[in-house]
C-alpha cells in the first residue's frame, strides 16, 4: 500500500466514524439504546415481514403472536436450550446481545400486528384438521389442541398463537416436538405429538393455517 | 493416483483439525456477525448463492448485527484434469491435488451505515516462469466491496439507498447471474475454454475502481449507476499486485435495473445491465478500444427446509470498435445454471455456456457437478466440463502448433475441496 491509500483508508475511517445513524436507523444487534421496534423494522424484517407475516413459509409469522411465548423463545434461543436445526442456524445468533427491554419492544411490536392467514385451499383437508384440534384423537389418547392454544387457536402467554400460522412451520415444528428433544420447553407437546401421523399432521396445519379470527 | 489420495487424506486431517469444536471462533467474519449459520445467507449453504436475506444483509451494507474480529480465511485445493492436458501447464491440468487459492479476507460492519470486504488472494498457480517453466506463486487484491446504506423502513415503505466502492464491475451485485457471481466462481474451475468473454465477464476484476449510487425500492425495483476508472492513483489498492494494469480512458458508466418479486418459497429477478468502457489498448498513449455490453439476465430461486434451488441465465451481447481500425468484433454470451441442495449437505449443479462471435473463437459446452457440504465451512466437488465446441486450441503435442485440437480434447475433470474459516 502506498501512502495515498493509507490517507484514504483513514479518510474513509473518519467520514465513517462521523456519520452514525440516528438509532431510528440501525441494524446494530449489540447497543442496548436501538429500540425494539427499530430493530424488528431494520432486522427482523428481511425474514418475518414489516408486518410479522413472512412471504416465505420458512420463517414463521409473528404477527399477533403472543408476548409471553415470544419472550420465552428469544430466552431459549439466548440461552441455546432450543436448538432444533432452523432455530440455532438463524436465531441464536441475532438474539445473543438482546436485552430484556428490546425483548419486550419486539413482543409487543409483533403481537400489535395484523396476522393474515393463508387462503383456503383444501378444504376436506381442513375440516379434518378442525376435528383434530377441537377434539384431538381420542383413540390414541391425544388431547384437543384447543385446551391448550384456545378455541380459536389464538393463544394465551405462554400458550403460542396458532392461527394463521404458516402449514410448512406448523408440520416442521410439529416433527421437531415428535422425533427431537430439540425444543425442550415444549415437553409437553411433546407428549401431544407423539401419535399424530403424518396425516394428523398435514390436515392440522392446512386448518391452522387458514384460521383467521382472534 | 496414490500421491492426490495421501495429498487429500492429509489434507482432510488438517481441515479436521481446524474445525474442532474449540475453534468455533474460526468461522468466516459475516457469521460472526450475525452469529447466523452460512444457510442464512447463502441458499443451502452453498457459495455463493445469497437468499433474499443475504441479498439484504448486503444491500444495508454488511451492517447487521455486532461489530467483530473481522477476518477469515478461504483455501482452495483443487485438481484438474483436462483430456489432452499440455504438459507446459503442469499439475494445472495434469490431475495432482494442488494448493491452488488462499484468500484473506477483512470483513464486516464498520459502523452502523459503513461495511464491506476485501479479498486479497495468493494463487499458487499464477503463471510459469518463462526461463525455467515452473509455476509461482503471486498475491494480490481480489474483490472488493465498501458500501455507504441506509434504509427507510416501516410498515407504509421499503426504501434502500447506498454507495458502493468496488472493483470488478458486477461485484456489487446480489444476483447470481452477473458474471462477477455466476457460473465457475469455485477458484479454478473450468470457464468456457477458448471462446471470447465480454469485458463484463470479470475482464477488469481488480482492475478497475467504481464508485456508485443504488437503490431498492419496496422489494421490487433495485436501479444503480457505478462508474468506472483506472484503478491507479488513490485506487491502487483496490488492483494492487495484479501486474498489467489496464488503463480505462475517464470514467466508464456501468448501469444495472432490476425488477424483484418473492412470493410463498419462491422469488425472482429479471434485470437488464448495460456497459460502456473506453479502455486503452496499451498505456494511456495508445487508442482506445469501446466496448459496449448489453446484458439481460434472470434469476429464480425456491426456498424451503429442506431444498433449495437456484436457476440463472444471462445473456450479454458486446460490440467493440478497435481504436487501432482493426474491423469491429462482435462477441456473445450465454450462460446458465441451476443448482440444487438438500438438507444443505448435497448438492448438485448443471451449467451451460455457449460463447459466439465473428473472431473464430467459439465455444460452448455443459458442467455438471455433485458437491458435499460435511459442515458448513467445507465443501468437496465434483464437475465435469464437456465441450461441444471450442475453437482455436493447438495441440500441445505438436511441435508446430500448427494442428488444431477437437472440442472434446478440452473436456476437463476437476475436483476441489473449499475450505473457508
Ligand atoms: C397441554 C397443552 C398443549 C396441547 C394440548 C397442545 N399444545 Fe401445542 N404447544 C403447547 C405449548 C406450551 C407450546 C410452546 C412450547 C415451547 O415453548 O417451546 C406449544 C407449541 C406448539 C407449536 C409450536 C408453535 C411455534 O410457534 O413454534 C405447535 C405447532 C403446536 N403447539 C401445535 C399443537 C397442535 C397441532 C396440538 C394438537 C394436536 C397442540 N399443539 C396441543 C401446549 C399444548
Amino acid at each position: 500500500m502506498n501512502n495515498v491509500s493509507i490517507t484514504l483508508a483513514l479518510i474513509l475511517a473518519a467520514i465513517g466514524t462521523g456519520c452514525q445513524t440516528t438509532p431510528e436507523r440501525s441494524r446494530n444487534l449489540n447497543d442496548p439504546s436501538v429500540s425494539g421496534k427499530t430493530l424488528a423494522q431494520q432486522v427482523c424484517s428481511n425474514c418475518h415481514g414489516i408486518d410479522g407475516n413472512s412471504v416465505n413459509p420458512n420463517f414463521p409469522n409473528l404477527a399477533e403472536q403472543q408476548k409471553d411465548y415470544f419472550v420465552d423463545e428469544i430466552k431459549e434461543f439466548k440461552s441455546h436450550d432450543r436448538f432444533d436445526p432452523a432455530g440455532f442456524e438463524y436465531m441464536w445468533g441475532l438474539s445473543r446481545s438482546l436485552t430484556e427491554k428490546q425483548v419486550g419492544e419486539l413482543a409487543a411490536y409483533f403481537a400489535a400486528q395484523k396476522n393474515i392467514p393463508d387462503k383456503s385451499a383444501d378444504p376436506k383437508r381442513e375440516a379434518e384438521g378442525k376435528l383434530v384440534f377441537d377434539q384431538g384423537v381420542p383413540a390414541k389418547n391425544i388431547p384437543p389442541c384447543m385446551a391448550c392454544h384456545g378455541p380459536e387457536a389464538a393463544g394465551n402467554g405462554t400458550f403460542p398463537r396458532l392461527a394463521g400460522q404458516h402449514a410448512d412451520y406448523i408440520m416442521k415444528q410439529l416433527t421437531v416436538f415428535q422425533r427431537t428433544d430439540e425444543r425442550p420447553q415444549g415437553a409437553v407437546m411433546k407428549n401431544v405429538a407423539h401419535d399424530l401421523t403424518p396425516d394428523n399432521i398435514a390436515n392440522v396445519a392446512a386448518f391452522l393455517s387458514t384460521l383467521s379470527k382472534k | 493416483m496414490k500421491r492426490n489420495l495421501t495429498s487429500l487424506l492429509s489434507a482432510l486431517a488438517a481441515m479436521s483439525v481446524l474445525l474442532l469444536p474449540g475453534s468455533a471462533e474460526a468461522v468466516p467474519a459475516f457469521a460472526r456477525q450475525t452469529g447466523q449459520n452460512c444457510v442464512a445467507c447463502h441458499a443451502g449453504g452453498q457459495f455463493p448463492e445469497l437468499t433474499p436475506y443475504g441479498r439484504m444483509f448486503k444491500l444495508t451494507g454488511y451492517t447487521i448485527g455486532e461489530r467483530t474480529l473481522p477476518l477469515s480465511m478461504m483455501g482452495v485445493l483443487t485438481a484438474n484434469k483436462v483430456k489432452v492436458a499440455d504438459p507446459a501447464q503442469g499439475a494445472t491440468q495434469n490431475g495432482d491435488l494442488v494448493f491452488n487459492t488462499g484468500s484473506l479476507f477483512v470483513a464486516g460492519k464498520i459502523t452502523d451505515n459503513i461495511g464491506g470486504f476485501a479479498q486479497i488472494t495468493y494463487n499458487n498457480y499464477d503463471g510459469p516462469n518463462p526461463d525455467t517453466g515452473s509455476f509461482y506463486g503471486h498475491t494480490g487484491s481480489d474483490n472488493l466491496d465498501i458500501r455507504y446504506a441506509d434504509r427507510l423502513i416501516d410498515t407504509n415503505r421499503d426504501f434502500i439507498y447506498g454507495l458502493t466502492l468496488n472493483n470488478n464491475p458486477g461485484v456489487q451485485d446480489v444476483f447470481h447471474s452477473v458474471p462477477a457471481w455466476g457460473p465457475a466462481t469455485v477458484p479454478g474451475s473450468t470457464g468456457p475454454g477458448n471462446g471470447l468473454t465480454p469485458i463484463l465477464d470479470n475482464a477488469l476484476g481488480a482492475q478497475a475502481a467504481g464508485i456508485g449510487a443504488y437503490a431498492y425500492w419496496d422489494k421490487t425495483v433495485y436501479a444503480e449507476v457505478t462508474g468506472y476508472k483506472t484503478g491507479d492513483g488513490v485506487f491502487s489498492f483496490m488492483t494492487q499486485g495484479n501486474g498489467g494494469q489496464a488503463y480505462l480512458k475517464g470514467t466508464n458508466p456501468y448501469v444495472r435495473v432490476a425488477l424483484t418479486k418473492e412470493w410463498g418459497p419462491h422469488n425472482a429477478m429479471v434485470g437488464l445491465t448495460h456497459f460502456d468502457v473506453h479502455q486503452y489498448e496499451a498505456d494511456p498513449s495508445s487508442p482506445t478500444d469501446r466496448y459496449r455490453d448489453t446484458g439481460i439476465d434472470a434469476q429464480y430461486q425456491y426456498l424451503l427446509d429442506p431444498y433449495t434451488l437456484t436457476a440463472t441465465v444471462a445473456r450479454i451481447h458486446e460490440g467493440i470498435d478497435y481504436g487501432s481500425g482493426v474491423p469491429s468484433a462482435t462477441i456473445n454470451s450465454l450462460r446458465a445454471k441451476t443448482s440444487f441442495t438438500y438438507q444443505a449437505k448435497y448438492g448438485a449443479t448443471l451449467s451451460y455456456f455457449n460463447m459466439t462471435n465473428n473472431q473464430m473463437q467459439e465455444s460452448s459446452g455443459w458442467t455438471p457437478e455433485v458437491f458435499w457440504t460435511p459442515v458448513q465451512y467445507v465443501r468437496l466437488g465434483l464437475q465435469y466440463t464437456l465441450f461441444n465446441k471450442n475453437e482455436g486450441v493447438t495441440d500441445p503435442r505438436d511441435p508446430t502448433g500448427a494442428s488444431i485440437l477437437d472440442a472434446k480434447s478440452s473436456n476437463t475433470l476437476f475436483f476441489y475441496v473449499w475450505g473457508a474459516y
